[in-house]
């Protein structure tokens, strides 16, 4: 049965990283795409085609080698993106580009349709199942003209087109809005200049986390001195109520200490005490014929006055 | 000779002798005043030799191009560095800390955690004031968290916000850790009554081995998921709490809370101490930052002392807490539980409030990691 349920564990942890592969895949998104390309971004050949950006919208790099480009939602393999190229592992937060010219044999990232002839874009995994986002193919744009997500890698994967917009210039292979790091920083720097409102709101979340700490270990204890009380009542034979649980008084934790600190740091006390023998150990791990203990300086103790 | 001469006149220009300027000897007097007071008198000895010994170390005067100041990019000192600059030393800290730390006083009253809250005062007080002296925020949520007196948490929150000011931040932070005691009791003697003072609390209860196995689980999911920025400090504080209370991974937590700490700790001060090499020291923001540090530790103490007064109106008599608990809600684990027992052993020499100081003091460091989180999401 032990045996059965071990190999059970481990199935259930190669599923669990298979599972997690998968889930890496499924942070890719679709993340915008030009259609008629006549003066905008040209290929490795020098030629301007339609193009679709993917964006890892992850915080850890992602290999898409293997998965599928498609336009045809009865085909979802159409495309699929060769596995073994250094290149498909897309680091975190970046882009690729596809150029959808219908000319595969040019390389990784020309893919095998046009969106000229396209009505939607569909990303699908490496199992040639799960789709990860798809997006229709708006024809009413117009040249140089690039559909795509108003912020990387956010808003909707099911083809409705939330979060998404008409960029107001293209932007293949960088982010669709930029980001500036210092962004947070000025915002709050206008919003509260004195930091009266961080001072206010940041207690306030302390004291809130703490509070429920407080709650739950509050209610944690009192269900444990009731669990200790019955265990001492029922082994005395009393009733619960007459039971003190865990109160002594501070003299009976300053008399233990006090015993305590007298057997462990000055042992050598009880030999003045009859009836106690007292096992004192003595350092003697080397061997005298190599030893240079005696040669070594002692390491120094600052001696106090 | 004359090619002999010449030789010796080269090596001289490449000795500290010849490149050195008053920054540098500056600098190191204050590092052997660091170590004066660490080894004479015993102010915080394992960060301060560190430290004092790593100023004279990044302020030996160097020409440009030698490779082995801290600042040069493949230099030793710059590797060990790295750690500081990406901050990953602080949360190996913390998994120390975590693995010496005993929450029993805080699980036996956990009402105790709530000063810990208060005492964070100090972080945000001192982020209002670096903001009114002209810090912008990233700099300002820096500077705060001295008050949260916690250098780890100092160094890891600055090495992402304001990593210039790192030096300056790191040295107030652990000097001011290290002037606890004599920062906090004028503050608590204003602040408290005799009749304050005198309050006996309640002996601790024992707590349950359960109760301290579930305390890091319990802690950290609740932090983690209010506060995920945090995630660093709490999850590797709360790992080593657990890898001490579990009973079955004793090896892990004596290396965790013994080798792996003063490894750490060795690294954390001899780097830091080197970063402040006079020209990125010797500033008006250090003095300015060194001046609001002081701040920020005597707002924190206010906070934690003046809450305590305020529970105490809604606390039956009997459960009221001692207000010179307090000041130990800021998290110099335990020097400033120890001032509470100092204070209070003033008053009375019976009423021992170590134990129960313990208590707001552990909740400070779970409170100082959150403020740091929170400053974290909002600035960073």
């Amino acid at each position: 049965m032990k045996r059965i349920l071990k190999i059970l564990l481990v199935v259930a942890g190669l599923g669990m990283v298979l599972c997690a592969n998968g889930q890496n895949q499924s942070s890719m998104r679709i993340n915008e795409y030009l259609v008629f390309n006549t003066d905008d971004y040209q290929d490795d050949f020098g030629q301007q085609s339609s193009w679709i950006e993917l964006f890892n919208s992850s915080y850890g790099t992602v290999d898409i080698g293997g998965c599928y480009l498609t336009d045809d939602p009865n085909n979802l393999k159409k495309y699929p993106i060769p596995g073994g190229d250094v290149l498909t592992a897309i680091k975190p937060r970046q882009h690729v580009i596809f150029w959808a010219d219908n000319q595969p044999y040019r390389g990784t990232f020309h893919i095998s349709f046009d969106l000229e002839n396209a009505k939607e874009i569909i990303l699908v995994k490496s199992d040639g199942e799960t789709i990860i986002d798809r997006i229709p193919v708006r024809k009413d744009l117009g040249e140089n003209v690039s559909f795509g997500r108003l912020n990387d890698g956010i808003g909707s994967i099911n083809g409705d087109g939330e979060g998404w917009g008409i960029m107001e210039r293209t932007t293949p292979s960088t982010n669709n809005v930029t980001i500036d790091k210092t962004i947070k920083s000025t915002r709050m720097q206008e919003m509260d200049p004195y930091g009266w409102m961080m001072a206010v709101l940041a207690m306030t979340i302390i004291f809130l986390a703490l509070i429920v700490l407080y709650v739950i270990f509050k209610y944690i204890g009192k269900y444990n001195i009731q669990q200790g009380k019955k265990r001492v009542a029922a082994k005395a034979g009393k009733d619960i109520s007459e039971v003190q649980y865990g109160e002594l008084p501070g003299e009976t934790y300053a008399a233990i200490a006090l015993a305590l600190y007298l057997y462990r740091e000055q042992s050598d006390l009880h030999d003045e005490e009859s009836y106690v023998m007292t096992l004192q150990h003595t350092d003697r791990s080397y061997s005298p014929w190599s030893s240079k203990i005696y040669g070594l300086r002692q390491t120094p103790q600052l001696k106090k006055k | 000779m004359e090619n002999i001469l010449s030789n010796l006149k080269t090596f001289w220009m490449f000795t500290g002798f010849a490149n050195v300027q008053l920054g540098h000897l500056v600098m190191i007097v204050i590092g052997c005043i660091f170590i004066y007071l660490a080894v004479k008198k015993e102010w915080e000895p394992m960060l301060l030799v560190p430290i004092g010994f790593g100023i004279l170390i990044g302020n030996i005067p160097l020409f440009a191009g030698l490779e082995v100041g801290i600042y040069e990019e493949g230099s030793v000192l710059n590797i060990l560095y790295q750690g500081v600059r990406l901050g990953f030393y602080p949360p190996l800290i913390f998994l120390g800390i975590g693995a010496i730390t005993d929450f029993s006083a805080l699980i036996s009253n956990p009402k105790l955690i709530l000063v810990g809250a208060a005492a964070q005062l100090g972080i945000f007080g001192a982020y209002a004031i670096a903001l009114a002296v002209g810090f912008d925020p990233l700099q300002a949520g820096s500077i705060g968290i001295i008050g949260g007196a916690d250098g780890p948490t100092a160094i890891f929150l600055t090495s992402r916000l304001a990593p210039d000011l790192l030096g300056a931040i790191a040295v107030s932070a652990y000097s001011y850790m290290a002037l606890v005691p004599v920062i906090q009791p004028p503050i608590m003697r204003l602040l408290t009554t005799k009749k304050e003072r005198l309050i006996r609390m309640k002996p601790p209860r024992p707590v349950a081995q359960t109760e301290k196995i579930l305390f890091p689980i319990i802690g950290f999911l609740i932090m983690a998921f209010i506060v995920p920025s945090g995630l660093p400090l709490l999850g590797m504080l709360f790992l080593g709490n657990l890898l001490k209370e579990s009973g079955v991974t004793k090896r892990l937590a004596t290396t965790a809370g013994g080798p792996l700490i003063d490894v750490v700790t060795i690294l954390v001060g001899l780097t830091v101490g080197a970063s402040t090499q006079a020209d990125h020291f010797l500033r008006i923001d250090s003095i300015k930052i060194f001046a609001i540090g002081a701040l920020s530790f005597m707002i924190a103490t206010f906070g934690g002392v003046f809450f305590v007064k305020i529970f105490n109106l809604f606390l039956k008599e009997g459960n009221k807490i001692n207000p010179l608990i307090g000041n130990a809600g800021v998290s110099a684990v335990p020097a400033s539980a120890r001032v509470s027992q100092m204070v209070g052993r003033e008053y009375d020499r019976t009423n021992h409030l170590l134990m129960h100081a313990m208590g707001p003091n552990v909740a400070g460091v779970i409170g100082s990691a959150v403020a740091a989180g929170i400053l974290l999401g909002f600035l960073g």
